[in-house]
């Protein structure tokens, strides 16, 4: 639905009727999610593996709802809240002499949540496992569907590692069929601007921004569930530059969203879009329709032109795709 | 007039050497070479625990014990703990009762001893964690005791003092902005204003990297034998962060990124002015094992 309503946006459809659109899809959602907190159930064709590599489940299966969840998480639910939580099932595995595995299975709202969750906190390689995964400090993380998953155990070993990679290829086989990534993410420029690996998050909060770039204690940037947000790392001779990405539901959310952080960012510039802060490092912000566009942190002027021509060329090459289909 | 909305430009001002610019890149300061504002002790004993992971308590109890001493400057321990707590006080002490690594119970036990002996009745000392808002005595106290172990946090990037008070809200959750940089605020409710009379950083056993919300794998828990201590909290948390990054540092050979900077301390310092984060402005006292001392 959500590609719909992007593709509607590209297209220039009334506003009026696109506004309509979405208010019967916002209530749709809505109730969806109240429907399924109400229930407080899984998807019920989901089924967790019993046994894996000699690790077998101690029988309990602990549920959590969106009420609940700060009891598991000790106080960092947002996290989870902010990507659409609709339920998380966790379960324990055994085995004599090994450290104990936990495996948990988060439900969120869609595919785009689950994708954002994962890359939220993504920093270590892939392992093959659902659409998208990694591990690292015997933790694995991976996402299917709209299902994020996390696996670990206690302690270390070479077995419990295995066997927490075995315990994640028969989860993800479990979780029937695939979902899409955000289309947004498109938009951010590769590695020949100096793109860093796996520095890519999708983000839906201003909390969430803050967490991994600290910008305003406000929200000046008027993100919610309804905008989406990429964040991007550059390095140039070990010079750090980063790309926000914010796509508004109008141009005049956008707007005003622009406006707002010139405005608490950016009151010097005088009229440019264009700074150089209090660190010697160059803040560029623009607007394009209904995306607003950020480098933060740029060794140059020229820098962060060439960083954000290359987003606005990708920007108006999907726009094209878009009205073409 | 508007309040002005603080920015990362905000930060980016700050001179370096706090917290907050070393997660922005501009790296921690080691060692105290200014005008000391804030003391801190660090306090480490090789025996404290046991290669069975036990604390032997008796240790522990003379490790505090010389390190409120050092810290008060008194001539022995009785006189610096007499001077902290009156045995008119009504004392809580604020542990922390996290499952995978909670506040050691004889770390606990050596407080609530020396309340004991100051004069403070049992009836009018509790431990407790979750259950402050409902406890009594946590209620009327005047007097607070603030000890929690060492750890990374997924929400606030370490886990020490200052956030250990998220406890004495009805609405923690509110708090968690910013990599929980609202945490200060906290401290200046009536509930602890004022009140802390000692803050206490487990460092036996510290944690020093983890990944997500209930993460806890023991290859990233190390047996350090330590103990911080100090009256200002974000000193002692200055101390404590620094620590964990310099393991960090030691292990990985990078100081390899948390889940999120621990942007708290330093607002708790520059914004609700509880003390210090500056590095350079704490004068660390070391005492007893110095093996691997890191920092």
């Amino acid at each position: 639905m959500m590609s719909c309503i992007k593709r509607a946006i590209y297209k220039g459809i009334d506003m009026k009727i696109l506004a309509c659109f979405v208010t019967m899809v916002w209530i749709f959602t809505v109730a969806e999610i109240v429907e399924g907190e109400q229930k407080g159930k899984m998807n019920p064709e989901i089924s967790l593996p019993a046994e894996a590599a000699g690790w077998t489940w101690d029988g309990k299966e602990t549920k959590y709802n969106s009420k609940t969840l700060f009891d598991y998480i000790d106080g960092a639910a947002e996290l989870y809240l902010a990507y659409g939580f609709q339920g998380l099932r966790v379960r324990k595995f055994e085995k004599p002499n090994q450290p104990p595995i936990t495996v948990e299975l988060y439900e969120m709202a869609s595919s785009e949540d689950a994708y954002g969750l994962f890359s939220f906190e993504r920093q270590d390689e892939a392992v093959g496992i659902g659409q998208g995964s990694e591990f690292g400090g015997g933790l694995l993380r991976f996402w299917k569907g709209k299902y994020f998953v996390s696996i670990y155990a206690d302690g270390g070993g070479v077995e419990a590692e295995s066997a927490i990679l075995t315990m994640g290829r028969a989860t993800a086989d479990l979780i029937q069929g695939i979902g899409t990534e955000p289309e947004f993410v498109d938009l951010i420029p590769g590695k020949d601007l100096g793109l860093v690996d796996r520095s890519v998050r999708y983000l839906k909060s201003h909390i969430l921004l803050n967490q991994r770039f600290f910008i305003a204690h406000e929200n000046i940037f008027n993100l919610s569930r309804r905008t989406e947000a990429v964040l991007a790392e550059y390095t140039r001779e070990k010079q750090k530059t980063h790309l926000l990405l914010i796509r508004y539901l109008s141009v005049k959310d956008a707007r005003d969203a622009y406006q707002s952080f010139m405005g608490a960012y950016l009151p010097d510039a005088g009229g440019k879009d264009l700074l150089k802060t209090e660190d010697q490092k160059w803040t560029m912000a623009r607007q394009r329709g209904e995306v607003v566009i950020v480098v933060f942190g740029a060794p140059t002027a020229s820098d962060a032109e060439a960083l954000f021509k290359t987003t606005e060329e990708k920007l108006l090459r999907a726009r094209w795709r878009e009205n073409k289909e | 007039m508007e309040e002005k909305i603080m920015t990362r430009r905000d930060f980016l001002g700050v001179a370096a050497g706090t917290a907050m610019a070393a997660t922005l890149g501009a790296g921690i300061l080691g060692e105290a070479k200014a005008e000391p504002t804030a003391r801190v002790v660090l306090i480490r004993n090789a025996e404290v625990v046991g290669s069975d992971g036990q604390v032997r308590g008796e240790i522990l109890q003379s490790m505090l014990d010389e390190a409120i001493k050092s810290l008060l400057g008194t001539k022995d321990s009785a006189e610096a703990w007499q001077n902290l707590i009156k045995s008119s006080d009504i004392v809580g002490i604020k542990s922390n009762s996290w499952s995978r690594l909670p506040t050691p119970k004889e770390l606990e036990a050596a407080i609530k001893s020396r309340l004991l002996d100051v004069g403070v009745s049992e009836k009018d000392m509790a431990i407790d964690d979750r259950g402050v808002l409902h406890n009594p005595v946590f209620l009327k106290a005047t007097a607070l005791i603030n000890v929690r172990p060492l750890r990374t946090h997924h929400w606030s990037g370490v886990g020490t003092c200052l956030k250990n008070y998220i406890q004495f809200v009805p609405d923690p959750s509110s708090y968690h902005d910013e990599g929980c940089s609202p945490l200060g605020k906290i401290w200046t409710y009536p509930i602890v204003k004022g009140k802390t009379r000692l803050n206490i950083l487990s460092a036996l056993t510290p944690q020093f990297y983890g990944r997500g919300a209930s993460f806890f794998d023991t290859r990233y828990v190390w047996p350090y034998k330590g103990l911080i201590v100090g009256t200002d909290p974000v000193a002692v948390d200055a101390i404590g962060a620094h620590l964990l990054q310099a393991k960090r540092i030691a292990f990985f050979g990078e100081d390899r990124a948390l889940d999120v900077p621990p942007i708290h301390i330093m607002v708790a310092d520059k914004t609700y002015r509880l003390g210090i984060s500056d590095l350079s402005r704490i004068e660390l006292i070391k005492l007893g094992w110095a093996d691997e001392l890191l920092i």
